[in-house]
């Protein structure tokens, strides 16, 4: 036991001096919530203000009909109407983005209109630039709106006239479980992510990179017992492991701490950090991070260096990301099928509880699934690292 | 004290090794049934060209390698039944030893220190003692990362001393090293002797084993080629230099 701290400590010294593992390690899950939370907070809003107070240019065809309309339009504020006399070329000016959209009124506009049946007019618009047709929709609806008005008072009827019924909508969900639902999944994914990441960096130059610089073969000579070696090595993976995913959950706290006008969804998400989510997040997370550890292991333990290591170990990311990806699915759940499925059970048991619709038994599951695969990591670690010719190839 | 016997070592080949060496069996043989012995207070060199086997007789011995067939005994203790004493009587240094660069001299003897169990007061005077010797204590608070190659030398012979083995084995000390920096090793060598240590060197350089051994094997594709007492090697050499002896006594087998 002596002989293992021995050795984790050593670990733990020569990591934390290596400038390239403390900026991955550290720096980035740190900075990772603050600038995503910055990013959804303040940049989406001002774009959202920019994009509004931008001009939109309509060009417009009367064909001899009147111009009531659209004179009715262009007096909102942020719209620059433009005549056109010729429908081709305003659709072609549309297709080069010269203008936003195109009216074109068809030839019996008016007389529909007066008639009191429906007239139309051609709207041409890009679907790749949707959001500058939704912004005119809005203008477009409310327009609407006053017509029918207008045409419901001729026949002295009252605007309800139309809807002849109403529905209050009476939500019985809290946001809690709104937001647990839709994003509760990308808490849980984003610590995975960052836990991967922590144990990828000292896993391969612990074992590929120690074998690499020609340490490895004096630490074999010592009488330490090799099991002694690798589990102190092992000791130190795992724990890069849970500190980053520690520093990346101290970086929303702060952030979250930081951004005030985020307003009731920000209290929602603070209130959601529960100490009682935060331990069984670790509960989790700590044999995940074995797991984790006791899969890159043997692939380092095998490779010939530092490269050869990191080459094989950076697909293998992908299969961690895209399984934890399914967090993100609304109506996918923590059931006793799933919560055998490593990765995937973290990700919705953690959601789960985000939500508060938590069940102990898959919760339960998903736990001795995690130590028993966290096992046969460690079993498969000692096998390989034990194996001459890995060692010393 | 080395004692080893009809000692072995065959090494299981997968497909791509086979195609790439023309090998037609599942296993090569890298060391061939060899037996020497090496006495205390002398030192003992292992001959050979390259990919002659020393490496690997020099890794069993060590216990980093177990044989596949036949024994050895370091220091009256078996290198399969009692790996662990071998180890606590050994020291092992190769030209390609590298150490962590980012902790300091000081760091890296201590940590060799305690996975051996040396005790605070022999460490810090065994230490103390090297620092002296090798003029090491400008250096010993800096990152090994920043030393030259010199003083990373200096660093790895004072951890290969600092449980004070009673046998040491070298694989091809002085490669890849200067002159100057290479006399820090001959000198340890030499120190060794005079201490009375088990010394076991490999090389294949004839100029270096004739500056420091005493005794003498010479191998070549895993057998044993000759072994005895560099005297009488230099009484029956039928060429003219060390070095022509050597490559005539490789070439004839």
């Amino acid at each position: 036991m002596k002989k293992i701290l021995i050795v984790a400590k050593k670990e733990f010294l020569d990591t934390f001096r290596d400038k390239r593992t403390l900026v991955r390690m550290i720096l980035i899950p740190l900075l990772a919530f603050p600038l995503i939370i910055n990013i959804m907070t303040t940049v989406q809003s001002s774009e959202m203000e920019k994009a509004a107070a931008k001009e939109l240019k309509i060009g417009y065809v009367l064909n001899n009909q009147s111009s009531e309309m659209i004179d009715s339009l262009a007096m909102s504020p942020n719209y620059n109407f433009i005549a056109y006399t010729d429908t081709a070329a305003l659709r072609a000016d549309v297709v080069s983005q010269e203008i936003n959209l195109g009216i074109g009124l068809t030839p019996t506009f008016d007389d529909d209109f007066n008639a009191g049946n429906q007239a139309s007019f051609d709207l041409f618009y890009r679907q790749a630039d949707s959001e500058e047709y939704d912004r005119f929709n809005v203008l477009l609806e409310k327009q609407e709106e006053r017509l029918i008005n207008k045409r419901l008072s001729e026949k002295s009827l009252a605007p309800m006239f139309i809807k002849p019924i109403k529905i209050n909508l009476l939500n019985q969900s809290s946001l809690k479980e709104v937001i647990g639902k839709y994003a509760g999944g990308i808490l849980p994914y984003l610590f995975m992510a960052f836990c991967f990441m922590g144990c990828m960096l000292p896993a391969i130059d612990l074992f590929a990179g120690e074998k690499e610089r020609g340490t490895l073969e004096t630490l074999l000579t010592t009488p330490v017992n090799r099991l002694h070696i690798l589990l102190g090595k092992m000791i130190v993976v795992t724990a890069f492991g849970l500190i980053s995913a520690t520093v990346a959950l101290i970086g929303l706290f702060l952030s979250l701490k930081m951004v005030k006008e985020g307003g009731e969804m920000m209290d929602v998400i603070s209130g959601m950090l529960s100490t009682e989510l935060i331990l069984t997040l670790y509960v989790l997370l700590i044999p995940l991070a074995i797991f984790f550890a006791g899969i890159m292991i043997p692939i380092s333990v095998y490779s010939r260096s530092f490269k050869e290591a990191q080459s094989i170990l950076t697909p293998l990311n992908m299969a961690v990301i895209l399984p934890a990806m399914v967090g993100f699915i609304p109506g996918i759940e923590l059931n006793a099928t799933l919560a055998f499925v490593p990765i995937v059970n973290v990700v919705l048991a953690t959601k789960a509880i985000i939500a508060g619709n938590i069940e102990m038994i898959p919760l339960a599951i998903t736990f001795i699934t995690l130590i028993a695969l966290a096992a046969i990591a460690v079993f498969i670690s000692v096998r390989q690292f034990g194996k001459e010719t890995n060692v010393l190839r | 004290m080395i004692k080893v016997q009809n000692l072995s070592k065959q090494f299981k080949l997968n497909k791509k090794q086979r195609k790439e060496s023309n090998a037609t069996g599942d296993y090569a043989v890298a060391v061939d049934k060899i037996s020497f012995e090496c006495q205390p207070g002398r030192i003992f060199s292992l001959l050979g060209p390259n990919g002659a086997g020393k490496t690997t007789t020099l890794r069993m011995i060590s216990t980093m390698v177990s044989p596949s067939s036949g024994s050895a005994e370091i220091a009256g203790y078996d290198i399969v039944k009692q790996a662990k004493e071998v180890r606590k009587n050994i020291g092992f240094l190769t030209g390609s030893t590298g150490l962590y660069e980012r902790l300091t001299p000081d760091e890296v003897l201590k940590y060799f220190a305690d996975l051996n169990d040396v005790s605070k007061s022999d460490f810090a005077e065994r230490k103390e003692r090297y620092y002296d010797l090798l003029d090491m204590h400008d250096f010993k608070n800096k990152k090994i990362g920043e030393l030259s190659t010199g003083m990373k030398q200096k660093v790895s012979i004072t951890r290969t001393m600092i449980h004070d083995p009673s046998v040491v084995v070298f694989d091809e000390p002085t490669s890849g090293l200067d002159v100057i920096t290479a006399e820090n090793i001959i000198k340890l060598i030499r120190d060794c002797k005079t201490a009375g240590k088990t010394v076991i060197f490999s090389s294949h350089i004839m100029s270096e084993v004739d500056l420091l051994c005493d005794d003498l094997a010479i191998i070549n594709k895993g057998k044993l080629l000759y072994t005895d007492t560099m005297k009488n090697f230099r009484a029956q050499m039928q060429t003219e230099s060390l070095t022509e002896e050597f490559i005539r006594i490789v070439r004839e087998n």
